[in-house]
């Protein structure tokens, strides 16, 4: 089918069989099937837990949580705790409680900085999903704060009550450095993170890689089971349309840096699924599993259907050269002028966002057995559609 | 070399060590925070050799000459005061206390210890606000400021800060005496201070919470203030706080019997209004060509200013700390007078009790009212 002069397929194959947690859920039907994998009775023996052990998904009413929060609901979990700020926003309804009535689904207001709420929310819960993060903040203190300490709370909660099964830590591709391989290289999970993520001069990049590394010592000290997903992009409406791996408007014109680089996106329904089988499946303690979808698009091809799809707007190319070059000279002009341009453009960014990539989700696939179920082509589509519409979801 | 340290790790602690390390003659020897982690980070990242978790603990092993406090408001008095008893010359983010007295206490107990203590209305030290110190020095106004009138408004519809605030009834701002007002309007009312001759002067405080707040759920922080602040016969002031006024602004102007100046602490320009009159229809046409020759000199100092790499967005903040640091090595006086210190914590202190008197008068009328509509 042709939406938006975007070829589109959408797979309404049900590959799975649908074990519904009642019988009053099966009578209601699942109205998003073809975009949620249901788990199977062989793939529920695959899990940590069973579908009444309880989970806390913190930043559940974020952008991934919501999803994700739907993702468990599907795979059969049916005992969820959810963890949310005290906002208006964030309600019981919100995660689904009238269309899935079997499910409990428990809404914490809180915050993660309180060693009390931490504790209240860890309770009894077998598996953590932690999202809350400090996405957006420019302060490096800030980011810290709400990134690691609230992580380091959380860990010595689940500690305190002795009954995780697994600590899944929602991470980032900002963590790796990329920078010292060739151009075009492979960046799979195997390669480095930064050392030294202060230079990178995004405090989202510093807070992230602390945060990895303090689940990690955690895990080494006091033997608490973790997985680390790293998704790319996510991407799906009520977030910023265009991803700065493709270019930024900071100087009044848009300026596309991409190029022919592969964006690495993840539709927000194909990544939390692969959150949700990350954090359940049996024998992944400990590993680190990028999330990036199938059939990537280069960042030209992405701007050009932006531009057909939802709003034409000028751009300018600056090619890879040049703009290595400048950020290389703010670098170095931030540096010579004790920072009076502070280092938001510099080389350990450029090679982190605008250098030429590839992006490999083989061991997602292999080792949890997740496959991107809306396809790339399908996510676009909703996702432009939902921009043309001000939607906040796709 | 002045050996100082920084307690609290939060946002601003970064301004304090990235302009003390411009500094020369002075090296930040130990951080300290009651969060570890945090303590941490900011040695992490600016190589800092010690951290402690523990304020007594960095006191007796770094023996910092200086201490600067910049936690949130609520610590300010023990922390300075502990650091003085301690020895250190002490800087004290703004608000400097709670309450008048706390600061009282805190700058007679240093005065008493032979130390110096300063807080940090740094707003005060940019570049534009030293232009106008030394024209008002020099007696461009004519004579006793007449009037004058400041403005410090503050943005709530977005940033981290606001939000936190908001959604958080736990967070430290709603604990403070003048809660929000409290950590934002001391820059503004300082700049009144500055110029006050008296050390009472009358205060008249009106404030409300915004239509947007209470459209929020908010009814207890008071985002909107207008002050009146007069001495007897003599000057007077106008300060407004506005958390929806646009554009926000951070502006202070001063009038004299003879000329007048305004500064915009944003656009970092100042520009002198002519006490005088052209006749007829010149005052028409000269005055704007003049005031925008005005403004085009500002951009070229601007422009230079940055071009010699001093135009730091923190630039207020490394000249107050350069000057602190300079009155304790040579024993001058410090770059802020205490006088103006106190008077400031004395005029918000009259500010936060009328406000409080006009919400417990609110809460009244809300209950009468509750109790007749039954």
């Amino acid at each position: 089918m042709k939406v938006c002069g975007i070829e589109i397929q959408i797979s309404r194959r049900v590959s799975w069989i649908i074990h519904p947690p009642t019988d009053e859920h099966e009578r209601l039907g699942n109205p998003k099937e073809d975009r949620y994998r249901i788990a199977s009775c062989t793939e529920r023996e695959d899990f940590i837990i069973g579908p009444d052990d309880l989970i806390l998904i913190t930043g559940a009413n974020g952008f991934i949580g919501a999803r994700l929060v739907e993702s468990l609901l599907n795979l059969g979990f049916r005992n969820l705790r959810c963890f949310a700020r005290p906002t208006k926003a964030a309600n019981a309804e919100a995660f689904g409680c009238n269309t899935r009535p079997a499910a409990r689904i428990e809404l914490i207001r809180g915050n993660l900085l309180s060693g009390e709420d931490c504790a209240a929310a860890a309770k009894g819960v077998k598996v953590i999903f932690h999202l809350a993060a400090a996405r957006g903040e420019k302060s490096f203190p800030d980011a810290f704060m709400n990134s690691v300490v609230t992580t380091r709370n959380l860990l010595e909660a689940s500690l305190r009550h002795k009954c995780l099964k697994r600590f899944v830590n929602v991470s980032s591709f900002t963590v790796y450095t990329n920078a010292q391989k060739p151009g075009g290289r492979l960046l799979d999970e195997s390669c480095p993170v930064e050392t030294h993520p202060e230079y990178r001069g995004e405090a989202y990049c510093y807070a992230k890689v602390k945060q990895d590394e303090i689940v990690k010592q955690y895990g080494q000290s006091f033997g608490i089971p973790y997985v680390i997903v790293r998704p790319g992009y996510v991407y799906g409406s009520g977030k910023q349309a265009i991803p700065s791996r493709v270019g930024i408007d900071t100087f009044g014109v848009f300026l596309h840096l991409g190029g022919s680089n592969t964006i690495p996106f993840t539709y927000i329904d194909n990544c939390a699924e692969a959150i949700a089988l990350a954090g359940l499946k049996k024998e992944v303690d400990g590993e680190v599993f990028n999330v990036v979808d199938d059939d990537l698009p280069s960042s030209r091809q992405f701007l050009r259907l932006y531009k057909r799809n939802v709003k034409n707007f000028k751009s300018l190319y600056v090619p890879h050269a040049i703009s290595y070059a400048i950020c290389h000279l703010w670098e170095r002009y931030s540096s010579w002028s004790e920072g009076q341009l502070s280092p938001v453009f510099n080389r350990g960014r450029w090679h982190a966002f605008w250098k030429k990539t590839h992006y490999s989700n083989e061991k997602l696939k292999k080792r949890v057995g997740w496959t991107p179920r809306v396809r790339m082509a399908e996510g676009l589509n909703r996702y432009f559609e939902a921009c043309r519409n001000g939607k906040l979801h796709a | 070399m002045l050996k100082v340290a920084i307690v609290g790790c939060g946002k601003i602690a970064d301004s304090h060590v990235l302009q003390i390390q411009r500094i020369k003659g002075c090296d930040v020897v130990a951080a300290c925070d009651q969060e570890p982690l945090m303590a941490q980070q900011l040695s992490e990242r600016f190589r800092i050799k010690q951290y402690f978790s523990d304020l007594t603990e960095l006191l007796r092993n770094a023996r910092p000459d200086v201490v600067h406090v910049t936690t949130a408001p609520q610590s300010h008095f023990d922390i300075a005061k502990l650091c003085l008893e301690s020895g250190c010359h002490v800087y004290v983010e703004k608000p400097f206390t709670l309450y008048e007295n706390e600061a009282q206490e805190l700058i007679a107990r240093a005065s008493e210890m032979q130390l110096k203590i300063t807080v940090g209305h740094d707003d005060q030290f940019d570049h534009a606000a030293r232009r106008m110190r030394a024209l008002v020095q020099s007696g461009f106004l004519g004579g006793v400021p007449v009037h004058m009138e400041s403005s410090y408004c503050y943005e709530l519809g977005g940033g981290s800060y606001a939000t936190a605030l908001l959604r958080d009834k736990r967070h430290w701002v709603r604990r403070l005496p003048g809660r929000l007002l409290q950590n934002i309007i001391s820059h503004g009312i300082a700049r009144i201070a500055e110029h006050l001759k008296s050390e009472s002067p009358h205060v008249i405080a009106y404030g409300f919470v915004s239509p947007f707040l209470r459209s929020e759920g908010e009814n207890e922080i008071i985002d909107e203030l207008r002050v009146i602040i007069c001495e007897e016969e003599r000057t007077t002031a106008y300060f407004t706080f506005s958390s929806q006024m646009h554009p926000s602004l951070h502006q202070f102007c001063i009038y004299g019997p003879k000329n007048g100046l305004a500064l915009d602490h944003d656009q970092e320009t100042l520009i002198k209004l002519r006490g005088s009159r052209f006749v007829s229809y010149a005052e028409r046409f000269i005055p704007p060509v003049t005031t925008a020759s005005q403004y085009l000199g500002n951009l070229k100092t601007n422009l230079k200013t940055f071009l010699r790499n001093d135009f730091h967005m923190k630039s207020g903040m490394k000249y107050l700390i350069e000057s602190f640091y300079r009155s304790i090595v040579e024993d001058t006086p410090v770059p802020i007078p205490y006088r103006e210190i106190l008077l400031t914590a004395r005029i918000m202190d009259m500010i936060f009790a009328q406000l409080d008197q006009q919400l417990s008068r609110g809460h009244a009328q809300q209950g009468v009212q509750a109790v007749l509509t039954r």
